[in-house]
């Protein structure tokens, strides 16, 4: 029916099962809606760290985007960041590339013209990174081999890595946010081992500065390293070194899994989550996992605090969430309403994989609503039945821009019992101000 | 190097000028990409996005559709949406996924056609061309569908759209576009306007508000203007002694002497450093490429350039 938005409740999709999610709410059905949501994370070199971003997380590194014009025109955004000024280059492809594919010929002529200019500006980079697009995905274009010759070409020890920005693939096996993170940590060689060196891998922002830094120190590591503080190439090789890797995003996952096989270094997943007792949990298992004693009780009792503090002030809080946040939207949603808050709305893509959370979800709070930022009707949406007071992402403001807003997506990123100290105390001073 | 970028970042391309035609007209637009096209578009190059609600789709095409060229599941996709989304017709732009794979659009209208009851257009974009050339393609698939010489229309402005003039955008509805052969005054605003016009077998005038605007404080001297032609083309009618540089269409009624189509940085760079010019009419995002030009800047901001709104 023209006009209506598709939502289905959460104990609706409890009952349906994991196996029958509806279409609408998965997405990759059918045309896909241009909602914040899917502009940011549907478009590989859109916000946040895509694959743009990413792929320039190696310091002193620099981009040659090898595509149509079209695929590097927002590149302007992240261009005029300061970090970025002389780190993104373009070599333009035209019709006649695309059918003759003589624009791989010109790209170690392109890469040689892009390092000897910035030699001349005292920048000389240490990696090119070469990013190619759907065009080259269906043409079936060999990276490796190109970036072998321009290696070749360059005859300097400038290290050329390819960057897939495949926006074709995201669904696929190895999405380009999976395979991009294969590809900056492919970089590293083999080094001895320094056993009280630690990686914390996943994100291109660092793990705010705190809590398990903290923990990780007073267990006696010496050196965490992240490749977003790494501040030269030579302190990046050093992530080589390490004990074990702490993946903190699984879509670094496959990169973990090569370092472990090629490097020899062993992994240890922990999760986001915003509940106080399984931070706890998960804490207390990375502890007997890796051998070493932590004490997590003052940042737990903190945390237990903030969120008693909050629903104190608010007790009857209600939330919309979005999925561009820093957070699992469905796992916060949960976590949210065990602590007695309320969800009326969930705004994000329900894969298969978070069924466990909506199913909990619905039998503590059967009622709230899930739509799909990727499905047409959120062209209809219409906030006016929503009863919350506050949304959380920064897509959530896009659907409900009459209430208060926390974005909670910034690079940097919040974790364990600090994440929920902070977002807690966020959420408090927004509704306060809101109030005001 | 030909086609190689160190300074500027690629401009809007023709994908995004035939979006900027059809968007706000009551059509569900279909981008057949797997969505970083789509992302581009909405985005950054189209601002009515953050303002106004409008069917904009991706495809959501993946390596597989692309590489069996799934026709068919891209038409029951649109029209599944057709059922549950009110629109006047459905637009079709292309990206470099369907050049890439030579997508026939004769065959995908057809096919749409079967299975919707609404106009379908077609606009084989590829995200290789620039945005003007989308925006005369959008006015041409317009032109083919909608547009006779019904009710009545004082004036209408073409090519004034937010790739070429920001905020300033002509707010033309699909029920102007159907009226436009009765118009009594067309008007072109840049080089999209004149091709529209040209397609459409209308008389026209050459105008830009914009240009008119800033005629007056722009000083004396040899002046060289880097912005759209008919931009160009409004200050030296309003008496600016100035050549027209411009990265996009030229057309041989607005091109004199001294005129010249660039493609290249370094092409732009020659002429600040060689041309002898005085004062500069350009957007800012081109000021690294004239580090030798000693004479005066004003800045003449342009979207498809720079973003800058």
């Amino acid at each position: 029916m023209a006009g209506k938005t598709i939502q289905y409740t959460a104990a609706q999709i409890r009952d349906l099962g994991k196996e029958n999610i509806p279409k609408e709410l998965m997405g990759g059905h059918g045309l896909v809606y241009s909602s914040p949501a899917t502009l940011a994370y549907n478009s590989p070199g859109a916000e946040g760290f895509g694959v743009k971003r990413a792929g320039l997380a190696v310091p002193e590194s620099v981009m040659l985007i090898v595509s149509p014009g079209c695929c590097g025109r927002n590149t302007s955004i992240v261009s005029s960041m300061p970090q970025y000024k002389d780190r993104f280059f373009y070599l333009m492809m035209d019709e006649t590339d695309l059918v003759t594919g003589r624009h791989l010929k010109r790209i170690p002529d392109a890469v040689c013209e892009v390092v000897s200019f910035l030699d001349g500006l005292k920048k000389k980079p240490k990696v090119v990174m070469i990013c190619i697009t759907c065009v080259d995905a269906l043409l079936g274009t060999d990276m490796e081999r190109v970036c072998s010759a321009c290696e070749r070409a360059l005859g300097d020890g400038t290290r050329v890595r390819p960057c897939y920005m495949y926006a074709l693939t995201r669904e696929g096996r190895r999405p380009p946010m999976v395979h991009v993170r294969q590809t900056l940590y492919s970089l590293l060689e083999p080094m001895e081992k320094d056993p009280k060196s630690v990686n914390i891998i996943g994100n291109f922002a660092p793990v705010e500065d705190g809590e398990l830094l903290r923990l990780l120190t007073d267990a006696g590591v010496k050196h965490i390293r992240q490749i977003s503080t790494c501040g030269t190439y030579e302190e990046f090789l050093k992530m080589a070194s390490a004990n074990f890797n702490i993946v903190t995003n699984p879509e670094v996952r496959a990169a973990a899994h090569d370092m472990s096989q090629r490097l020899g270094i062993p992994y240890i997943e922990l999760t986001r989550v915003h509940d106080v007792a399984r931070t706890a949990a998960q804490y207390n298992a990375f502890s007997s996992a890796v051998g070493i004693s932590i004490d997590i009780s003052a940042e737990k009792a903190k945390a237990q605090e903030a969120v008693d503090t909050l629903k104190a002030e608010f007790p009857d809080l209600t939330f919309n969430i979005g999925e561009c946040l820093n957070a699992d939207p469905f796992e916060l949603a949960m976590s949210l309403v065990r602590y007695g808050f309320k969800v009326d709305e969930i705004y994000a893509t329900l894969a298969p994989e978070k069924f466990r959370y909506v199913s909990k979800l619905a039998d503590i709070s059967p009622d709230t609503k899930i739509f799909c930022n990727m499905e047409p009707t959120m062209l209809y949406y219409d906030m006016s039945a929503s009863r919350a007071h506050i949304s959380l992402g920064k897509d959530a403001a896009f659907y409900c821009p009459d209430i208060p807003n926390i974005a909670w997506n910034s690079d940097v990123q919040p974790f364990g019992f600090q994440g929920i100290t902070k977002l807690m105390e966020t959420i408090k001073e927004t509704m306060k101000e809101a109030r005001a | 190097m030909k086609g190689l970028r160190k300074v500027l970042t690629p401009f809007a391309p023709d994908q995004s000028g035939a979006v900027s035609v059809l968007y706000g007209l009551g059509g569900l637009i279909v981008i057949i990409d797997a969505g970083g096209c789509t992302g581009n578009i909405c985005g950054f190059d189209e601002p009515r996005w953050q303002d106004v609600r409008s069917a904009v789709f991706s495809a959501g095409l993946r390596d597989m559709d692309a590489i069996l060229g799934r026709d068919k599941l891209l038409v029951s996709k649109i029209a599944d949406a057709c059922g549950r989304i009110d629109a006047s017709f459905v637009a079709l732009i292309g990206t470099p996924v369907p050049a890439t794979i030579a997508t026939d659009y004769k065959a995908l209208k057809r096919m749409l056609e079967k299975e919707i009851d609404l106009p379908i257009l077609t606009v084989a974009t590829d995200g290789m061309k620039l945005y003007d050339e989308g925006e005369s393609l959008a006015y041409k698939a317009l032109a083919s569908e909608f547009i006779a010489k019904e009710g009545t229309l004082d004036e209408i402005t073409l090519g004034k759209t937010p790739l070429t003039y920001g905020g300033s955008f002509a707010d033309v509805s699909l029920e102007d576009y159907k009226k436009i052969g009765a118009s009594t005054k067309v008007i072109a605003a840049s080089a999209s306007g004149i091709e529209a016009a040209k397609t459409l077998g209308l008389s026209y005038v050459v105008y830009s508000s914009a240009a008119a605007e800033i005629a007056g404080s722009i000083p004396s001297g040899k002046v060289l203007v880097c912005h759209d032609e008919v931009f160009g083309k409004t200050l030296r009618d309003k008496g600016v002694n100035c050549d027209i540089a411009t990265f996009f269409t030229l057309h041989d009624e607005i091109k004199e002497s001294g005129d010249v189509k660039i493609t290249e940085e370094d092409e732009f760079t020659d002429l600040t450093v060689n041309g002898g010019y005085d004062v500069i009419v350009a957007d800012e995002c081109l000021k690294p490429l004239a580090e030798g030009f000693k004479g005066q800047w004003i800045d003449a901001p342009f979207f498809a350039l720079s973003g800058r709104r």
